[in-house]
């Protein structure tokens, strides 16, 4: 059985303290975008899309990604899907504003969507699915 | 299967001391509701008020909208699996209060936003401002898990329903329509030369707040599934998704799914409508894959030879749309997307979170970024703070006078992607 790590790069408070060996991004949402894309440039595999399902998602200031770590070849399928994301989220921002009001609900929104998506991973890798640092919870 | 929707017409609601119908006018006993509703040990409390089109009314923060009805023949009462015992549901007779809806209202979160307003402009937008509605506003006990208070919620307006539905016990309808479509081989027997056509309808399916429901089961643990369209239109889908809330597809919207109407309109006329596939939206990419792949060989099993595919959301549902609809058009089965668009204040933007050639055929059902302005409300039902949240996302918009200025994408249901809304597509 192969065993391949798994990365989130976030900027998500509760889920840095959910998972310390997250990649943790002190700035916003769209510093998460650039994070990953610099990582997916240099070999990491997209797990997760990095955009929501839903425009009002796009207001939240909290993102988390799972990705793969470096593989041995560099997708263009991953990188083309993080820069078109990087441009719709550019596209966004410019005429709306992150909703920090509601900015502990978006953690909250973020980390519930993010544990959906390591159940989903768990259904879909039969290798030996480990975070870095940690089995997936 | 054999489904008959017997449309009694509603044309007046009030609150009353029973549950009844009689000449057109809904009478609605509210405590019966309430007592029924608050059975469910995770309901603190529940208030029941009603809004009818043209009154200065708000209604805000929408959770789903359901169509009250009543089965009076055949397997399964209400949502089968979910509020009611499991049945197979698509045949049968079922008086439906044509007309009325009952609307679901309380934050799970604070950002939910879909609002739909009763009167004048914002009416114009959301097809639930020209319905009789109830509105079920449900509060749940402390300390309820955000999971379990959506899941409250979500049955709770389901099993409202289901009682507003008894009303329709013993009134004769005003129209009665039949669904009947056997199985593929005898349809294609019947209609051999017309193309056959499958839908493919797909659901978000990425967690809280982000879900569909078939039968109950959460679109997230399914793979690619064919059902019968008589089992959509008899309650088999449920919509958990109450974020997006243009194009979010309430259970309503299900039950009364334009797409499979038309098809069904149109079929042994000018097409072999096939069946519907439900299609799981998930997050990551090898499961996009895996959907995208199973979706395409079911309607290679069935033979298609045109598929309409039909979005819910945006971002990330983009890439399946469209990956399905490039693995449909390289077998050489041609496709029909329907989607909104994204395409910013002057609609001029790339509409879009992605995009393929091979898409040539797509229904726009509207932008969900037009700015409009919604006044002041005589009376809201529901949460004053949420509105706050509808005009939140920038700066400016709620003027001291109460007006909001919002983009469509607060209206519930104002960009819907399976077509049933207001607005319409021309060419110019």
């Amino acid at each position: 059985m192969s065993s391949k790590c798994y990365q989130i790069v976030t900027n998500n408070p509760k889920v840095k303290e959910e998972f310390q060996e997250a990649i943790y991004i002190k700035g916003d949402f769209e510093d998460v975008l650039t994070k990953t894309r610099d990582l997916v440039h240099k070999g990491a595999e997209l797990v997760t899309h990095p955009l929501g399902a839903s425009i009002r998602m796009l207001y939240s200031p909290y993102r988390s990604i799972i990705i793969k770590e470096k593989q041995d070849t560099i997708n263009d399928f991953y990188i083309q899907t993080i820069e078109n994301s990087i441009v719709t989220y550019q596209k966004h921002a410019a005429t709306r504003r992150e909703d920090s009001d509601n900015k502990h609900d978006y953690e909250n929104v973020d980390y519930q969507l993010l544990l959906s998506s390591l159940k989903e991973c768990e259904s879909l890798f039969y290798d030996n699915h480990t975070l870095s640092g940690g089995a997936i919870q | 299967m054999n489904l008959e929707l017997r449309k009694i017409n509603i044309t007046d609601l009030k609150l009353g001391d029973q549950m009844k119908v009689e000449n057109g006018t809904l009478t609605i006993n509210e405590k019966k509701i309430i007592d029924e509703l608050k059975e469910d040990v995770n309901i603190k409390d529940v208030k029941v008020d009603i809004a009818v089109p043209g009154e200065k009314v708000r209604i805000i923060p929408v959770k789903d909208v359901i169509e009250p009805r009543l089965k009076i023949e055949g397997e399964g009462k209400g949502f089968a699996g979910v509020s009611s015992d499991m049945a197979q549901l698509g045949s049968g007779k079922v008086n439906v209060l044509n007309g009325a809806a009952v609307v679901t209202i309380g934050d799970v979160v604070g950002f939910q936003e879909g609002v739909i307003d009763m009167w004048g402009e914002g009416a114009k937008w959301t097809p639930f401002s020209s319905t009789y509605n109830i509105v079920v506003d449900i509060t749940p006990i402390d300390g309820l898990d955000p999971h379990t208070h959506e899941q409250t919620v979500r049955f709770a307006g389901l099993r409202a329903a289901e009682i507003i539905g008894e009303a329709a016990n013993e009134v004769e309808p005003d129209e009665i329509k039949n669904y009947n479509l056997g199985n593929v081989h005898e349809e294609t027997e019947k209609y051999p030369d017309l193309p056959k056509i499958a839908y493919v309808e797909m659901l978000i399916s990425q967690g809280l707040l982000h879900d569909g429901y078939v039968y109950g089961v959460n679109t997230q643990d399914i793979l690619p599934t064919y059902i019968h369209p008589n089992e959509e239109l008899d309650g088999a889908v449920i919509s958990g998704n109450c974020v997006a809330a243009c194009d979010k597809i309430t259970t309503y919207q299900h039950q009364n799914n334009s797409v499979i109407l038309d098809l069904y309109e149109k079929h042994g006329k000018e097409i072999n409508f096939q069946g519907v596939i439900l299609t799981p939206e998930v997050t990551t990419l090898a499961g996009k894959f895996r959907t995208c792949d199973y979706t395409v060989k079911l309607c290679k099993s069935l033979g298609a030879d045109g598929v309409v595919i039909s979005e819910e959301g945006y971002g990330n549902p983009d890439s399946d749309l469209l990956m399905i609809c490039k693995k449909l058009e390289d077998e050489d089965i041609k496709t029909v997307l329907i989607t909104d668009e994204c395409a910013g204040r002057d609609g001029m933007s790339q509409p879009l979170a992605d995009t393929t050639p091979e898409a040539k055929a797509v229904v726009s059902t509207g932008n969900v970024s037009h700015v409009v302005t919604l006044p002041k409300a005589d009376k809201v039902l529901g949460d004053d703070r949420a509105i706050a949240t509808l005009a939140g996302g920038w700066e400016g918009c709620l003027e001291n006078d109460g007006t909001i200025r919002c983009e469509l994408n607060a209206v519930i249901g104002a960009t819907s992607e399976i077509g049933y809304h207001n607005l319409t597509v021309k060419l110019y």
